[in-house]
């Protein structure tokens, strides 16, 4: 597992913060898969998560807020033998990333989409995010949220993702073995994962998931319809686990181009006289 | 009227067939072996609206849409008076004179008589001899266009029968239906009596393609684009031949995604480019900087149009300049390029693949409306070529710094899947092995340094940059500066001018971004010094004017059109003092 990690640069996130334990489940997950360091890229956004890369002894790259998943899509397409994270938090994938996040499940490329969901913006100090519960009293919420909170799971379900999964920064093996899965999963993974901010977020705190998450068990992870029913199940129960998981051929299965291999390996076209008669 | 040289133009509505005639002409053209280029004057809608497509073509090379008409084919009423109208020069066009002949319907009568040779043809007639479908009678106008001017009719079979390859009947109906129109102009009207010198035949591509196939030549291997005029003519390019040349195209959901995943290719060791108009790439600007930041490569293909905001989408200027130079915060090493015709846009672009490679940084290849939609000819193309990837590091290298500190201000580049080389890259201001500097210890030292060593590129770039290209300019008492699409009026002006005894010659500025030290030398103890462009400020001239503290004198166009040569000769004249101004009221 020490393989993973950068020697050089300790993470700098507060101590408790729930990022630490998505640092240990990628960690974990990599080396129970045995994918050599080399071939994982980690691609990041803005903010206090997106420093991930950073932490890794893998390739990383730490890019715009919100603006990861076309980064990594970019990744993938160029060398799809490469096993591809895009790391982000809450703020930077579900605001500015929203399309994005949308449209690469639509697509279904083969990348791992792990969000610390911890419902405020952490690195700007405290304001209040897409998934901020009504109420929530920020910065920038002085009076209470009032608007309603994104549902990371329905939504990646609606755009037609094939792997949608909740974890939570307080049950670290039971995010490992889901950050497992996402990566074995041929296709977008999704996995939201429930990430107390230790500093700005004092009330979805550990305590307050730690009695509220249930392991989602003997679910048909294939029914849509099941799978939508428990993303929208929210409040003194909150499920964490496998929402849903299909098979269905990925972008780069389908595509006239790509599906003739990693395009890294694929010979430049040279152009000759011959091509040239097209214009004449 | 030059003999060994002809302007056409075919008028109508959108929707008549305009432009596909006009390119059924130019390739005629091209496959008899005389040089055409062509011009696209149309408006922002699908159907309806008036538009015109002219081709000029000659014995000799065409460098612009030219001065003056010969022929007309026009498909309505609105066409015949617009274009024979003296009062109207439509984009700084002029309309049919007195030697030229007006080709149209014989059932369209209610046009006001001028000095010109009427040739009404039954072009609707004799197409539904062959088909239901009324663009037939296009194809009549354009034999008959053919007979007026003296190709040979077999040419224009060929193109026709390529063009509707796919569909055998439709192709011959349409042969037969050109034929007549050939035969009956030579049965009731005289012939141009057109003397050409025709060479082996020409190549036929637009700037948009021409930037396509240049990338291709340089390596592309994924092309990510949102559409967007006249930024597409390469998008669709590039996916109608995404299988032949095994390039990946996409068009994501914005172009913000566009260049992100573009960005994310050239990082993984793809050739990858992206491309866009200026509201598009206004939403790329802040990912340009990224690729600074984090030293990956990309090629930018900005092809303008005329703004503000949506400004004229089916025009042409050269306005984006500014924002080309000033994308993204923050100061940081780029290279700008400006074709200024189809074969510079061949070239420029595969050298600039190799570029964005070698120094790790973006580079832009600028067009615009004019240069990217418009096609030219070519006698061929150098193929050769060496893709050079620039310095990459060795697997398994020790103590591997992605940024090391160098002379040149380029460190060698590690790919993923290499082994060993395992680093972060980061939008953040980092230190040689990519660790941000910005967050635990604030070290305004490794800041400096890192500005210095990406800065550096430019330097290491301008040692290698070749002469500015020049035209007519040893004994030049006046220069004119231009850059882009502008090149080839400014040089027929040049031409005119010329033949008047006034000793005017150009500059091109190809390299847009860094400048060339060499302009200096040149602009230096002359008469004066004018600048031609496409805009309404002259941003290219203020830039030069700092750079090199000079003050030339600017001609510029903004009305959505390019230039024309001999508007332009006619201005020089008037600017400096040979020639005095003709105020129409």
């Amino acid at each position: 597992m020490n393989d993973y990690k950068n020697k050089r640069v300790p993470p700098d996130w507060c101590p408790g913060c729930g990022n630490f334990a998505q640092l240990s489940a990628i960690t974990m997950a990599l080396a129970e898969l045995k994918i050599d360091p080399k071939d994982v890229v980690v691609a990041s956004g803005i903010g206090c998560s997106s420093n991930m890369p950073e932490f890794l002894n893998t390739y990383g790259y730490h890019g715009l807020h919100g603006r990861l998943l076309p980064f990594a899509s970019g990744v993938k397409w160029a060398n799809s033998k490469l096993t591809v994270i895009a790391y982000g938090g809450d703020g930077d994938g579900f605001f500015e990333g929203t399309q994005h996040f949308f449209h690469t499940a639509k697509r279904n490329v083969d990348i791992t989409y792990m969000v610390s969901d911890n419902q405020v913006f952490g690195l700007t100090t405290g304001q209040a995010s897409p998934t901020a519960p009504i109420g929530l009293r920020t910065k920038t919420t002085p009076d209470g949220n009032i608007e309603t909170p994104f549902n990371p799971i329905t939504f990646a379900l609606n755009a037609g993702a094939t792997f949608v999964a909740r974890g939570f920064s307080g049950d670290i093996k039971h995010l490992k073995e889901l950050t497992v899965k996402a990566i074995k999963h041929k296709g977008f993974s999704f996995i939201d994962v429930l990430s107390p901010c230790v500093t700005w977020n004092k009330e979805n705190s550990y305590e307050y998931f730690r009695p509220r998450v249930y392991h989602l068990e003997g679910n048909d992870v294939t029914n849509f319809d099941q799978a939508y029913k428990l993303g929208l199940e929210w409040g003194d129960k909150i499920p964490i686990g496998v929402f849903y998981e299909v098979e269905r051929p990925t972008y780069e299965d389908l595509d006239e181009v790509l599906k003739d291999g990693p395009l890294i390996d694929q010979k430049i076209h040279q152009l000759t006289e011959d091509d040239l008669e097209e214009f004449a | 009227m030059k003999q060994n040289e002809v302007i056409i133009r075919v008028a109508g509505a959108a929707g008549d067939g305009v432009q596909s005639a006009g390119e059924i002409l130019i390739r005629t053209f091209a496959r008899s072996g005389l040089y055409a280029t062509s011009y696209n004057y149309y408006q922002d809608i699908i159907r309806g609206g008036e538009s015109w497509y002219q081709v000029r073509a000659s014995d000799e090379k065409v460098k612009n849409q030219g001065d003056g008409l010969d022929v007309l084919i026009a498909l309505n009423l609105d066409g015949v008076e617009r274009h024979t109208n003296p009062e109207i020069n439509e984009g700084g066009a002029s309309p049919l004179g007195k030697d030229g002949v007006a080709i149209f319907d014989s059932s369209i009568k209610n046009y006001t008589k001028r000095e010109t040779n009427y040739c009404p043809i039954p072009l609707s007639d004799i197409a539904s001899k062959y088909s239901k479908n009324p663009l037939l009678k296009n194809t009549v106008g354009l034999g008959a266009a053919i007979a007026a001017i003296g190709i040979d009719f077999d040419i224009l079979a060929g193109v026709i029968r390529d063009q509707f390859g796919k569909k055998g009947d439709i192709a011959e109906a349409n042969v037969k239906a050109a034929k007549e129109g050939y035969d009956y102009y030579l049965a009731n009207y005289k012939p141009l009596g057109k003397k050409f010198k025709y060479g082996k035949k020409k190549y036929m591509l637009s700037g948009g393609m021409s930037v396509a196939l240049g990338a291709v030549a340089g390596g592309l291997k994924m092309y990510v684009a949102y559409p967007m005029t006249p930024a597409s003519s390469a998008l669709h390019f590039l996916a109608q031949h995404a299988k032949k040349y095994g390039v990946f195209v996409k068009i994501p959901e914005d172009e913000i995604s566009a260049i992100n995943t573009t960005i994310g290719a050239n990082y993984a060791g793809v050739r990858a480019m992206t491309g866009s108009s200026g509201g598009g790439f206004a939403l790329m600007t802040e990912a340009v900087g990224l690729a600074g930041m984090t030293e990956v490569p990309i090629v930018i293909y900005e092809a303008q149009r005329p703004g503000p905001s949506t400004g004229l989408p089916t025009k042409t200027e050269q306005g984006d300049l500014n924002q080309v130079l000033g994308a993204s915060q923050g100061d940081f090493p780029r290279i700008v390029f400006a074709p200024g015709d189809i074969e510079e846009a061949f070239y420029i672009t595969r050298e600039a693949m190799n570029l964005a490679e070698k120094y790790q940084t973006p580079v832009f290849v600028m067009s615009d409306l004019y240069l990217a939609e418009h096609y030219d000819t070519l006698d061929g193309l150098d193929l050769n070529f060496k893709i050079d990837n620039g310095e990459r590091a060795k697997d398994n290298e020790e103590d591997y710094k992605r940024y090391l500190i160098t002379d040149t201000g380029i460190s060698p580049r590690a790919i993923p899947g290499q082994a060993g080389l395992m680093h972060n890259e980061d939008s953040d201001e980092h230190n040689e092995y990519g660790d941000v500097v910005s967050d635990a210890i604030t070290n305004p030292i490794d800041r400096i340094k890192m500005m210095q060593k990406r800065m550096r590129k430019l330097d290491t770039y301008i040692e290698e940059m070749p002469p500015t290209p020049t035209y007519k300019i040893s004994d030049a008492e006046y220069v004119i500066i231009q850059w882009g699409s502008t090149k080839g009026a400014v040089e027929e002006a040049i031409d005119i001018l010329r033949s008047k005894g006034i000793k005017i010659g150009a500059i091109e500025v190809k390299n847009v971004f860094p400048l060339n030290p060499d302009i200096g030398s040149l602009l230096k103890n002359r008469k004066k010094i004018f600048a031609v462009e496409n805009n309404y400020s002259g941003q290219l001239s203020k830039y030069i004017a700092a750079q090199f503290l000079i003050k030339p004198e600017l001609i510029t166009k903004y009305d959505g059109e390019a230039f024309y040569p001999g508007a332009l000769a006619n201005e020089i004249e008037i600017r400096i003092g040979k020639k005095k101004e003709v105020i129409k009221e």
